[in-house]
């Protein structure tokens, strides 16, 4: 697949933080690509660099073979972007504001078809400030999508979605992908992330720490299974445990993970310390290992910490 | 790549921003109805009954002769007001200081006392009232009336001075102008600011100075139906006209508009939020709403006051805006007053470029 956007060494300096120190990226034409990491790890001020709202310090982007510097405006006509937050005329209605962003663009979709595919038919005349959060966001999707972009940028497009809305958000960004869009988007849910990108970055700290496919990275692990012993209240210290059963444990709440490479000769080995420690424990499961693994071996801590 | 034509734009920008200002009732109201209801409340309540009358007290005779009724005839004939009290009622008057001129029986002829203080009137009224006795007597004695003189009455400048409406409507224009520059802009511009409506603006290809130039011609046109609202209150309810010319008057609405609107735009870039900006445009405002003259006099003010609020742009237009609806007059004495005004547009122009964020 053809590059399409390409980011090297992006720096950005707040007057109290670093946000971006050296970001290194390349998105291919037509993937989902997913800026994974905690709140704060720099994932928005990246995305809002390479859509020209916030100028790096130090650093190149280019989209399609066109920059900053020399096209904005042409870059600014083919992608669609849709912030964090997005704020817009209180007594606007949908049909209104797809109708005057459109107006802007040299290229645009149908207000009808938007509002179909965002499902806000029936609201298409109300007021914006009587939509729910879930239909005000996806009248934000609607807007990013309305000069028909090559590249859509999504800002946590779920943040603050009920479960249901997640999913139709989902079908959404698929039905992008499915149209040949290229789709660049920020998260800190994993699931989402492994649900819905092609390839992805993990971010911390302002740097990306892995990038891949979800696949690739956990695999990278070398763990691909995690033990999973639950107590009732917190668990215990797991030191004395894991010097009896010869391997990591790592306390989370009431949890204890133990990440092993082949679940078969652990379960034994497990129940045979348990046996010996004589430790009162309520449940095991036995799960694939996911990116909040990866995330929580590449720096120590949980994705949702 | 064909962008769609600016112009074009520029005009849904405007449309739109009319639709979206015209569902907002309670800016509509405030807007559109507050000058109005300001105009007509204090007009009403202050007016102090079209033009002035030259009034002479008269103390009843005992007994009113043929002459006596003659002469209240005569003195009526020549627009003077007549009001005839009894001794002990004209006696309070007078001492009170109300009284200009009181006219008294003296002997078998009649005698006019004249209030020192208000010598300039009294002595009208004396004129009219010797014309008067003089009709009267031909009147009585059946000989041909002699000609008399006819008089106006009127200030050089204010040809409706005493009616407090008339030195309100300019001050209210004012303050529309005001309020528009400091809050309608101003307080919107910090609030898209803070809000995030300018970012989402910032990602799409319209032009920025077509997003704020439609903003502006919005606002502008809502000043200007703003001010022809209260020249059509001020023509048919008070029939209080513009006394200059209008394209002097229009000329420093313009002026005025420009000054305002680049001051919103600077005030608005010193504050981050709204709650900040509320507290920096009431400093701005209050002082210039209370001490320009924009509902009364600050004649009575110290020296220093009225030099220092004279700095600020809205008295100096103010005064302009009076000389020339009021008074009918030009410019050319108000050097001064537009360099204030112009100074102000200009600097205000140059922060506001300097300073202004979109994020």
């Amino acid at each position: 697949m053809p590059e399409l956007i390409a980011v090297r060494g992006l720096r950005k300096q707040f007057p109290n933080v670093l946000a971006v120190a050296g970001v290194d990226l390349t998105v291919n034409a037509g993937e989902v690509f997913g800026l994974l990491g905690p709140n704060g790890a720099g994932k928005t001020t990246t995305l809002e660099m390479i859509e020209g709202l916030t100028r790096p310090d130090a650093g190149e982007i280019t989209i399609a073979g066109l920059t900053w510097e020399r096209n904005a405006t042409e870059i600014r006509a083919r992608i669609g972007v849709q912030l964090q937050a997005t704020s817009l005329y209180n007594k606007i209605t949908p049909r209104e504001a797809l109708n005057l962003f459109g107006s802007y663009y040299p290229k645009r979709r149908g207000t009808e078809e938007l509002l179909e595919l965002v499902q806000l038919k029936d609201k298409a005349d109300a007021y914006h400030v009587t939509l729910s959060g879930g239909q005000a966001q996806r009248l934000a999707l609607a807007l990013a999508l309305v000069n028909d972009p090559d590249v859509v940028f999504l800002d946590e497009p779920t943040a603050g979605l009920d479960p249901q809305g997640r999913r139709s958000l989902w079908e959404v960004v698929r039905a992008m992908k499915g149209e040949g869009r290229t789709v660049v988007l920020t998260t800190h849910y994993m699931d989402e992330a492994e649900a819905l990108c092609d390839r992805l970055a993990i971010l911390d700290h302002g740097q990306i720490l892995r990038s891949g496919t979800p696949a690739e990275l956990i695999a990278g692990l070398g763990i691909p299974s995690v033990v999973e012993l639950t107590f009732d209240g917190p668990a215990p210290d797991p030191a004395d445990f894991a010097a009896r059963l010869g391997s990591a444990v790592d306390a989370r709440g009431d949890v204890w993970e133990i990440p092993t490479p082949d679940p078969k000769t652990m379960l034994p080995r497990l129940f045979t310390a348990i046996e010996s420690a004589h430790l009162e424990y309520n449940q095991v499961h036995v799960r694939r290992a996911t990116l909040e693994d990866v995330f929580l071996q590449l720096t120590g801590r949980s994705l949702r910490d | 790549m064909n962008l769609p034509n600016p112009f074009k734009l520029l005009a849904l920008q405007f449309r739109s921003e009319w639709r979206l200002y015209a569902r907002d009732r309670g800016a509509m109201f405030w807007t559109f109805a507050f000058p109005l209801l300001m105009l007509f409340g204090f007009g009403l309540i202050l007016r102090s009954g079209g033009p002035q009358t030259l009034t002479l007290v008269r103390v009843a005779p005992p007994r009113e002769t043929a002459r006596d009724v003659a002469f209240v005839k005569a003195l009526q004939d020549s627009k003077l007001k007549v009001l005839t009290l009894t001794p002990s009622d004209a006696k309070q008057r007078w001492e009170k200081g109300e009284t200009t001129v009181q006219l008294e029986s003296a002997g078998d002829g009649y005698r006019l006392k004249l209030n020192s203080y208000l010598l300039a009137q009294g002595q009208v009224v004396a004129q009219a009232a010797s014309q008067a006795f003089l009709i009267a007597q031909s009147r009585l004695n059946g000989m041909p009336e002699p000609k008399r003189i006819p008089y106006v009455i009127e200030s050089p400048g204010h040809a409706r001075s005493d009616n407090y409406a008339a030195f309100l409507v300019p001050g209210l224009i004012g303050l529309n102008l005001l309020s528009m520059g400091l809050f309608t802009v101003g307080m919107v511009t910090v609030s898209y600011r803070e809000k995030g409506k300018f970012r989402r603006l910032a990602v799409t290809p319209l032009p920025k100075w077509v997003f704020l130039l439609g903003q502006i011609l919005q606002r502008v046109t809502v000043v200007l139906v703003q001010t022809l609202l209260l020249l059509l209150a001020a023509r048919f309810g008070f029939q209080i006209t513009n006394q200059g010319s209008y394209l002097v008057f229009g000329a420093l609405v313009i002026f005025g508009t420009a000054a305002f609107l680049a001051m919103g735009f600077a005030l608005s870039s010193t504050a981050s939020t709204v709650e900040t900006y509320g507290a920096i445009s009431n400093l701005a405002f209050f002082p210039m709403m209370l001490l320009s003259g924009v509902y009364f006099r600050i004649d009575g003010a110290p020296q220093w006051l009225q030099k220092a609020i004279f700095i600020l742009p809205l008295a100096p237009f103010l005064r302009m805006l009076r000389a020339v609806f009021n008074d009918g007059g030009s410019l050319a004495g108000e050097t001064i007053g537009l360099a204030i005004i112009v100074g102000w547009t200009i600097v205000c122009f140059a922060i506001a470029v300097k300073r202004f964020r979109w994020v």
